[in-house]
């Protein structure tokens, strides 16, 4: 396996686009020290800034506090990218496919506009996870981005499929402008979930502060979360969904769209 | 997805009825506004003036400019996003909840006369100010407004602008757009223009400290901004070139002092609408304009054996 | 500011950029096209010096152009690539900047982004790269004039004439109501050396001015909203007799009412009744051409406008051609832009200029299986192939609105290879067929007839006697393609492209990136109709009187052609 460990802290960030399975697969241990990264403007070689082991292939570690290196994942196709430490912004975006795993944090952008594949954080996360980027009319349309901590603004703006799911707490905005797929909130969220959805589910333990033009429909438990529950599990998110739990109550909105998107809020029982 | 429903300044004069001003306190901020574009002036199509229209000023607290005011909406801070929100459904006819309404510091019944009013307005116009845009919210703030007023020509006539910050900052954005494709936050480190604001935002590129040099003109981020960016300033290589010693020069390691635009020195303008207006100075400088040290600079740097560009590919063009 | 580096001169980015070198250069062994001259292919030399065609030359360089084609450089005379509305969209579209390669910057190139709104420098190297050398800015409001004509010389190699719009200014609209149609004359002449023009547009005449109070004017004999006797007709009467009374070059540029809208053809129809006795240029006329009661019933009505056009002699056009995939609709048609948002929940961009029009903006994509774009798409290219005089009829795209500028190569190819335009009439819905013509069509192009529609007609049109032509004193732009049956590919990728006699583009690669000439006008107008204009001007509009005009200063290498004192 290629295991790439970071030689110090860049002062300036790092654009490392090449670190996907898709470009290190069979490359020699010589060819991965020659690929290009960009420091602010300067072109280096990788073994500038990461002391190589290995081989490419389809399996990559990366080590040390990759808080400034940005674009690792994007576009990747397959395999598998382990990060034990930070990463930075753009991880995993427009993936269609393999694996990104993050033992620390990470900042913004995170799987935006994804299209498949799966990306697992045990930390933090920043802002726009599974995002659109601006102006773009869609986020991610497909594929799994899992958060062990909190993360930040609008996260799944304007995303179309898939499902994102945040054990701590989020910031404003998250589900911003959703037109489908799923997002699974662990502890709530600060302010305006769910502003100006058109579609798309947003399920949320923890408490939300709801925007004025979200309306109660009912409470109830809803068949598909007990199905979510069973696929999000294993990938170690619990989702409660028996009735002898407790129950969701949803609201619908955004009517300022109007939208017919749905917001599940857990009540526990008793 | 919405949009930008604007106009000139003068369509302001001599059609708008109905003017709202959204978190700005224009007669502190941009003293000749009411007099000379929006609010007093007679226009082709509002012969009375003042007497003709009817001004709307919404704010967290009252201001000067609450004394122009015929209706004065007090709103809650950080509640402006919930409020235009709500109004963009009371406008379609849409369900809001009146107790959620109620946090903003507005009602139903105020928002819903506010809508009607809209509504039969001939001629509307929002102007919205960094109250809006630099509060909690932010961009998605001035969006909603925008929004807004893109879905009130439903009914009638509306236009939305930004008040704009001193400084030719509309004249910078113009010509951003006009050579790279974007109005701010422009990054050229791989030989062409990217964008992401949060990521190549000055503020946010400061309070990082993901630069490692600066260029200051035309601005004073060592009083403005967060203490973080200003701690980066301080420690990176930092220029500013000023007609005066800033806060910024402060902290700085080179300052140069340049003449006053449009005081000492030519050049064009462009108004908060986008007009370009020529600048012709009607004092002498003993000092060089913000031009001649800038192309001082420049002709030193390109004397300089030049540094090989990137040859890496620019990068890949994915989710079109 | 900044729009060359000569690669010869070091460190040269900010130094002065100078016009045409004074070499002597000669074309030899190329298959010429010539269609203002007559030559149709004939293998002959041409002879550039100082800038322009001459007869022969003395010592110099040759270019060998064996087995290659030779046209005179493009002109085209329909654009929208500088100045307020542009840049407005610019703003409003930042993914499809992401989403088309970009210009990286390099020795004698500056960077830049392409697409649907080029910036200013990749639009002059996108322009020459197809071989084109002249360029008519087809909108330009008076009151920021001045910002168009700093983009402009922010876009290199081409030269540049502006059309400046007219037909829903207020001082205007008033005169002509009241009948005071000598004094608008000498008004309109005055704005025109005001902005520093070459021709007059008018755009959806008296719409744009009710689309201030949000209405629209359809009707051409209808009163315009706001007005008590205006009507639609009046003002393009009025408009088109005091361009050919100034004896400007170019006729009245005009954009006729009802854009777009199912039906049409029946006010594109009256318009040009209105215009007999007078010049006149329709613009993009594709997109007035369409027959039906709705878009359920939409459908070409191609054949009856052209057999109207082809009797109406003092008329010229340009195709407006539709071609698949993204681009940004930009249009001083105010009202048609907010009912394309409401249609299609697209992003909207609207800015009303005071006293004198109005944009309006939507990014869009035509799509083959959308039956109004199927439509659309015949439409264009069907005008192209019924009006057999290609002196009259122009290729463009109405850019960016039918399609960005730089797909032209593609028209091309739909125009001179029928086979090739039945394998894309297979691709439209069944339900397009009953709708249009495009299938019994089986014309094909020739080279001698795409150097008329691309260079030579909009060249005579436009009134630029230098310009569209390799006779003795042309200006020395050519455009030097290798010859193939990929049409599109051919003129995608000329060999060689020359401005004012400097090979500029040398396959695909960017050799010198000079500044281009801004043409103009100065039509006579008695100077005391600026004691008239003053008053009103400072009692509606919003900016000092003495600031409005713009200075010649600004224009750069401004070339002054003459009008006539009887058309």
């Amino acid at each position: 396996m290629l295991v790439l460990t970071l030689k110090e802290r860049p002062h300036v960030p790092l654009e490392a686009e090449v670190l996907t399975p898709d470009r290190l697969a069979g490359l020699s241990h010589a060819e991965v020290r020659a690929l290009p990264i960009l420091r602010g403007k300067r072109q280096l070689r990788l073994d500038d800034v990461f002391e190589v082991e290995g081989d490419g292939g389809e399996e990559v570690e990366l080590r040390g506090d990759l808080g400034r290196v940005k674009l690792i994942g994007r576009g990747m196709t397959r395999g598998r990218v382990v990060i034990r430490g930070n990463a930075g912004m753009h991880l995993g975006a427009h993936m269609a496919g393999g694996t990104i795993e993050v033992e620390g944090n990470t900042s913004d952008w995170v799987g935006a506009e994804m299209r498949g594949g799966l990306i697992r954080i045990s930390g933090d996360a920043g802002g726009q996870v599974g995002a659109a980027y601006r102006g773009s009319p869609t986020g991610m349309s497909g594929g799994a981005i899992l958060i062990g901590g909190t993360a930040g603004l609008e996260i799944g703006m304007r995303m179309r499929r898939g499902v994102i799911a945040v054990r701590g707490r989020v910031r404003d905005f998250a589900g911003l402008q959703m037109k489908g797929g799923t997002i699974v909130l662990g502890s709530g969220a600060e302010l305006r979930t769910g502003a100006w959805m058109t579609r798309g589910t947003i399920v949320s333990l923890g408490p939300l502060r709801l925007m004025p033009t979200f309306a109660y429909a009912c409470a109830y438990n809803p068949v598909f979360v007990g199905l979510y529950a069973k696929y999000l599990e294993p990938l170690g998110v619990a989702l409660p969904s028996a009735a002898t739990q407790g129950s969701y109550q949803r609201y619908t909105g955004d009517t300022a769209v109007p939208g017919k998107g749905e917001l599940l809020l857990w009540r526990p029982a008793g | 997805m919405g949009g930008k429903v604007s106009c000139t300044l003068g369509e302001v004069k001599n059609r708008a009825d109905f003017l709202v001003y959204w978190g700005g306190n224009p007669a502190e901020c941009h003293p000749r506004h009411f007099t000379k574009y929006a609010l007093m002036p007679k226009g082709k199509f509002v012969p009375r003036g003042r007497k003709d229209r009817t001004m709307v000023l919404v704010d967290i607290r009252e201001t000067p400019s609450v004394r122009a005011a015929d209706l004065f909406l007090q709103i809650k801070p950080t509640k402006d996003f919930e409020a235009i929100t709500a109004l963009r459904a009371i406008v379609k006819g849409e369900r809001v909840d009146p107790a959620i309404v109620a946090e903003t510091g507005l009602t139903v019944e105020q928002l819903t006369d506010l809508a009607d009013r809209m509504k039969k307005a001939k001629f509307g116009v929002f102007f919205f100010g960094m109250g809006l845009s630099m509060t909690r919210g932010k961009h998605m703030n001035s969006a909603a407004l925008l929004t807004l007023a893109a879905e009130l020509n439903a009914f009638t006539k509306f236009v939305a602008m930004p008040m704009r910050g001193h400084g030719n900052v509309t004249g910078g954005d113009v010509i951003l757009r006009w050579t790279t494709g974007y109005p701010f936050g422009v990054n050229l480190a791989r030989g062409y223009p990217r964008f992401n604001p949060g990521e190549f935002s000055t503020i946010d590129l400061l309070v990082r400290g993901d630069c490692d040099a600066a260029l200051i003109l035309g601005a004073d981020p060592g009083a403005t901004m967060p203490q973080p960016a200003i701690d980066h300033l301080a420690r990176i290589p930092t220029i500013v070139l000023d007609p005066k010693v800033t806060h910024t020069s402060r902290l700085s390691r080179v300052h140069f002092t340049t003449a006053a635009t449009g005081i000492s020195a030519p050049g064009t303008v462009y108004r908060m609408d986008e007009i370009p207006l020529p600048l012709r100075p009607a004092l002498k400088s003993p000092y060089p304009t913000d031009e001649e040290v800038i192309r001082r600079i420049y002709q030193a740097v390109a004397a300089k054996p030049p540094l090989a560009p990137p040859d890496v590919p620019p990068l890949a063009i994915l989710g079109r | 500011m900044l729009c060359c580096k000569d690669p010869r001169q070091a460190g040269g980015y900010l130094k002065g950029c100078r016009l045409a070198a004074k070499s002597q250069l000669r074309i030899t062994g190329g298959r010429v096209y010539d269609p203002a001259n007559g030559i149709d292919g004939e293998v002959r030399d041409v002879c550039l010096a100082d800038g322009k065609i001459v007869a022969e030359v003395d010592g110099g360089r040759t270019l060998d152009a064996t087995g290659m084609v030779v046209f005179p450089g493009g002109v085209d005379v329909h654009t929208h690539v500088a100045g307020a509305a542009l840049n407005f969209a610019r703003a409003m579209i930042p993914e499809d900047h992401r989403g088309n390669a970009p210009f990286v910057r390099s020795p004698g190139r500056r960077s830049g982004i392409g697409g649907a709104t080029p910036t200013t420098y990749v639009t002059g190297y996108l322009y020459a790269g197809l071989g084109y050398t002249t360029v008519n800015e087809a909108a330009v409001p008076i009151l920021s004039a001045r910002h168009t004509h700093e983009e402009l010389r922010d876009t290199p190699i081409v030269d540049k004439s502006c059309c400046v719009l007219m037909a829903n200014h207020e001082i205007l609209l008033d005169l002509i109501e009241k009948g005071e149609i000598e004094r608008a004359r000498h008004v309109a002449a005055w704005n025109i050396w005001a902005a520093k023009a070459y021709g007059v547009k008018a755009v959806n005449p008296g719409g744009v001015a009710a689309w201030k109070w949000g209405k629209d004017a359809k009707g051409l004999f209808e009163t315009v909203p706001g007005y008590t006797t205006l009507t639609p007709a009046k003002i393009i009467q009025a408009l088109a007799g005091i361009v050919d009374g100034l004896g400007l070059p170019h006729a009245l540029h005009l954009h006729c009412n009802n854009l777009g809208a199912p039906g049409n053809v029946g006010t594109t129809l009256e318009t040009m009744k209105v215009l007999e006795g007078n010049r006149a240029h329709l613009a993009h006329l594709q997109y007035h051409a369409y027959g039906g009661d709705d878009w359920y019933t939409m459908r070409s009505e191609s054949a009856r406008l052209a057999a109207a056009f082809k009797a109406n002699k003092n008329l010229t056009c340009d195709a407006g051609v539709v071609l698949f995939g993204n681009t940004v609709t930009i249009t001083a048609d105010g009202p048609w832009q907010h009912l394309l948002y409401k249609l299609t929940g697209k992003k909207w961009g609207n800015i009303d200029v005071e006293n004198e029009t109005g944009c309006g903006i939507v990014p869009y994509v035509y799509k083959e299986k959308n039956l109004v774009n199927a439509v659309q798409w015949a439409t264009g290219l069907e005008l192209l192939l019924l009006i057999d005089d290609p002196w009259r009829i122009f290729l463009t795209t109405d850019h960016p609105n039918g399609a960005p500028f730089w797909r032209y190569p593609e028209i091309v190819q739909l125009l001179m290879d029928a086979e090739f335009r039945r394998e894309q009439l297979k691709k439209l819905p069944a339900k397009a067929q009953g709708r249009i013509v495009l299938p019994d069509l089986t014309r094909q192009y020739t080279l001698y007839e795409i150097a008329i529609i691309t260079s030579a007609g909009p060249a005579r049109a436009l009134g630029l006697p230098d310009k569209g032509h390799l006779g003795v004193g042309a200006d020395a732009d050519v455009a030097i393609f290798n010859a193939g049956t990929d049409y599109a590919r051919m003129f995608a990728y000329p060999r060689y492209v020359l401005k004012a006699g400097e090979v500029v583009i040398e396959e695909g690669e960017i050799r010198n990136a000079h500044e281009g000439k801004g043409l103009l006008v100065r039509p006579a107008y008695d100077a005391s109709v600026e004691e008239f204009i003053r008053p009103l001007f400072q009692q509606h509009y919003t900016v000092a009187f003495d600031n409005y005009p713009v200075e010649l200063e600004r224009i750069e290498h401004p070339e002054v052609l003459p009008c006539s004192s009887s058309p």
